[in-house]
C-alpha cells in the first residue's frame, strides 16, 4: 500500500485549507440570512436561479428560453418610453444588471510538477464581473471579464450580446430569431454538450492538461471575435451561423499576426443545427456543429493552415417527481477535426501536413434538487501522431508524438445557496499525450497528473 | 332646430362608440404584446402552457376551467403577485395592462 503522502495527496495541507475555508462560508451563510442566489438574472427576473439552470451552469428549458430571447425576460419596472411616430421607445432595466464571481480554490496532482510544490491554493483563482442583463426590449448581454491571479490582469473573457425576436411565425408555428456578437465558438448555444459550457464546469488553472483540442474545443475562446444569426422554429429546430475573425486581446492593431498561434485568413464560419423535443419530466435534444478555418501562424500572409471540425451530441435531461423532481443529466459529444497544417509543416513545425483529431466526451449528472449534484465524466482524445506537432517536453509534451489522452473527471457540488457552491473534483489520467508510462519522455506517468481540485465559489 | 341638435346628438353617439372601439383595439393590441413578451415564454401562444419551459415548470393550461373559473379580480391578483413558480409581474405591467391581459386569458379559452 502506498502512503498517501507519496501519493500527492497531502491531508494536512486540506484539513488546513478547511479551516481556513470553513469559517468563511458559515461568515458569508450567516452573514445574510435571507441571501437568494440574486446575480443580475435573478435580479432581472424575480426567478431564484433554479428557474434556469439545474445547477449552474446547466441550463433548464426555461433557461435556454431566456438565453434564446435575449436575455431579455424581466418582471420587473423599467423606465420606459413608446416606440411612436419618429421617436424610438426606451426600455431600461432600474437596477443595473451587474454580478460578481469569487473563486478560491485548492489544487493537488498525485506527483508534483518537477521543481514546483505541489499543493496550491489559489485566492482568488480568478474573480469575475458580469454585465449580463436586458439593454433594451430586444438586446441583452452575457458579458464576463476575469480577474486571473497568476497573470494578475482583468482580461475579457466570455461574451454573447444578443438581439432577439421572439414574435415571429413561419409556417403557422412560432419562430424565434436573433443576432449574436460573441467570442466563443459555441458560447452562444443553449445546451451543455458543446464545448464552451460542457462539463467540467470548473477545473484547476494549475495541473497539467492534455496538450491536443480541436480548435472548436476551447482552443479559439476569447482570440476571436464573431457575428451570427439564428432560429428557433416551433421549440424543435434550433439552427446557428456565425463567421469569426482573429481578435487577439492584447495584441497590436491591426493585426499583425505575430506570436500568435492563430490568425484567421477571411473568415471562419461556425454552424449547429439541433432538434429539441419535450414533455412534462424529459427534454431531449440531438445535434450537430462544427467550424472551418484557414488560419496563418505568427504571420497573416503566405502559406495557410487549414482545419475543419465537424461534431455531433446530445443530451437527456429526466426529471423525476418520485424523487421530489431530481433530475438525471446525459450528455456527449464527438468531435472530428481534420486538419492540413501546410503553413506549419513548410515552417518546421509538424512532421506531415495532414493530421485528425478525434474527441469523444459524456457525462452522466444527478441533481438532488439544486443543493447537491454529482457528476461522472470521461474523455478520449486519440489522431494523427506527430513528432514535431506533439513534441518531447517535461510534463506537458509527448514522448510518443501521439496525442491520445483518456480519462475521467468525478465531480460532486454542494449549493448551500444557490448562489454559494462548495466542489469537490477528481480527475484521473489513464493515458495522458500518448502514454500511460513515460509519456513526456522524461519519466512522468498519465497517472501523476491525476487532480484533486477543491472550489468555493460566491456569486453575487 | 331640432333635427339640428339630433344630428349632433349622433354624431357624438357614433364618435364616442368609435372612440370607445378604438381604444378596446387599442387595449386588445396591448394586451397581446404583453401577453407575448411575458407569459408566452410559459404558457406558450395558445395558452396551453406547452412550451417547453411551460412543460418543465408546469406551468397551467390557461383555457381550462380551472384558471377560467377564477373571477377576474383572482386573475388579475395572480398576475401581479405571481404564485407557485410563476413570478410577479406587478411591478412590471400596470393595472389597466393586467385588466387587459385577463381579459386576453379569457379570449384564449374561447379560440
Amino acid at each position: 500500500m502506498v502512503p498517501l503522502r507519496s501519493r500527492g495527496f497531502a491531508w494536512s495541507a486540506v484539513l488546513k485549507i478547511a479551516a481556513f475555508v470553513i469559517p468563511i462560508v458559515w461568515l458569508v451563510i450567516l452573514s445574510e440570512p435571507n441571501a437568494h442566489a440574486v446575480p443580475s438574472y435573478s435580479r432581472q427576473t424575480g426567478l431564484a436561479c433554479s428557474t434556469c439552470h439545474y445547477t449552474p451552469p446547466e441550463l433548464t428549458p426555461f433557461g435556454r428560453k431566456f438565453k434564446l430571447d435575449g436575455y431579455t425576460f424581466t418582471t420587473k419596472a423599467q423606465v420606459t418610453s413608446e416606440d411612436k411616430d419618429h421617436n424610438s421607445g426606451l426600455h431600461l432595466l432600474e437596477s443595473f444588471p451587474l454580478s460578481v464571481l469569487f473563486d478560491a480554490s485548492y489544487s493537488a496532482t498525485k506527483s508534483p510538477q518537477p521543481a514546483t510544490q505541489n499543493g496550491n491554493f489559489q485566492f482568488p483563482q480568478d474573480a469575475s464581473l458580469f454585465l449580463a442583463g436586458a439593454w433594451g426590449s430586444h438586446v441583452g448581454s452575457f458579458v464576463q471579464v476575469t480577474y486571473d491571479s497568476q497573470a494578475d490582469h482583468f482580461s475579457w473573457d466570455n461574451t454573447d450580446i444578443r438581439m432577439a425576436n421572439n414574435s415571429g411565425h413561419l409556417f403557422g408555428k412560432p419562430l424565434t430569431y436573433g443576432a449574436t456578437f460573441n467570442n466563443n465558438p459555441t458560447v452562444e448555444d443553449l445546451w451543455n454538450s458543446t464545448p464552451a459550457w460542457g462539463y467540467p464546469w470548473v477545473g484547476s488553472s494549475v495541473a497539467p492538461s492534455p496538450s491536443a483540442a480541436a480548435i472548436i474545443n476551447g482552443t479559439l475562446g476569447q482570440d476571436v471575435a464573431g457575428i451570427g444569426g439564428y432560429a428557433m422554429w416551433n421549440d424543435h429546430f434550433y439552427l446557428d451561423g456565425t463567421i469569426y475573425r482573429s481578435e487577439h486581446i492584447g495584441g497590436p492593431q491591426p493585426n499583425p499576426g505575430t506570436d500568435f498561434g492563430f490568425n484567421i485568413r477571411g473568415v471562419a464560419p461556425y454552424w449547429r443545427a439541433a432538434w429539441q423535443t419535450s414533455t412534462e419530466n424529459n427534454n431531449v435534444e440531438i445535434g450537430t456543429y462544427g467550424m472551418h478555418m484557414k488560419s496563418s501562424p505568427n504571420t497573416i500572409t503566405g502559406l495557410e493552415d487549414s482545419y475543419t471540425d465537424w461534431a455531433v451530441d446530445f443530451q437527456y435531461d429526466r426529471t423525476i417527481p418520485q424523487f421530489k423532481n431530481d433530475v438525471l443529466s446525459f450528455r456527449g459529444t464527438y468531435i472530428r477535426e481534420n486538419s492540413a497544417r501546410v503553413a506549419t509543416f513548410a515552417a518546421g513545425g509538424a512532421a506531415q501536413p495532414g493530421n485528425h483529431l478525434n474527441t469523444v466526451q459524456g457525462n452522466v449528472e444527478y441533481h438532488f434538487g439544486s443543493r447537491l449534484s454529482g457528476t461522472g465524466g470521461f474523455f478520449n482524445v486519440t489522431g494523427t501522431a506527430d513528432p514535431l506537432l506533439y513534441a518531447p517536453a517535461p510534463v506537458t509534451g509527448s514522448g510518443t508524438g501521439s496525442p491520445a489522452s483518456t480519462g475521467y473527471t468525478l465531480n460532486v457540488s454542494w449549493w448551500p445557496e444557490q448562489n454559494i457552491n462548495l466542489g469537490v473534483q477528481y480527475t484521473g489520467y489513464l493515458r495522458f499525450n500518448g502514454a500511460g508510462t513515460n509519456y513526456d519522455a522524461a519519466g512522468r506517468s498519465a497517472g501523476a497528473n491525476d487532480t484533486t481540485y477543491l472550489l468555493l465559489r460566491l456569486v453575487f | 332646430m331640432h333635427s339640428k341638435i339630433a344630428r349632433a346628438a349622433l354624431i357624438i353617439v357614433v364618435a364616442g362608440f368609435g372612440l370607445a372601439a378604438a381604444r378596446r383595439v387599442r387595449a386588445q393590441n396591448d394586451a397581446a404584446k404583453a401577453y407575448k413578451a411575458n407569459c408566452v415564454m410559459c404558457h406558450a401562444a395558445n395558452g396551453s402552457g406547452d412550451a417547453p419551459a411551460g412543460k418543465a415548470l408546469k406551468a397551467k393550461d390557461l383555457r381550462t376551467d380551472q384558471t377560467q373559473k377564477k373571477s377576474d379580480s383572482e386573475l388579475a391578483d395572480t398576475i401581479a403577485k405571481g404564485k407557485g413558480k410563476m413570478p410577479a409581474f406587478g411591478a412590471k405591467l400596470s393595472p389597466d395592462l393586467i385588466k387587459s391581459l385577463v381579459a386576453y386569458v379569457r379570449d384564449l379559452a374561447k379560440k
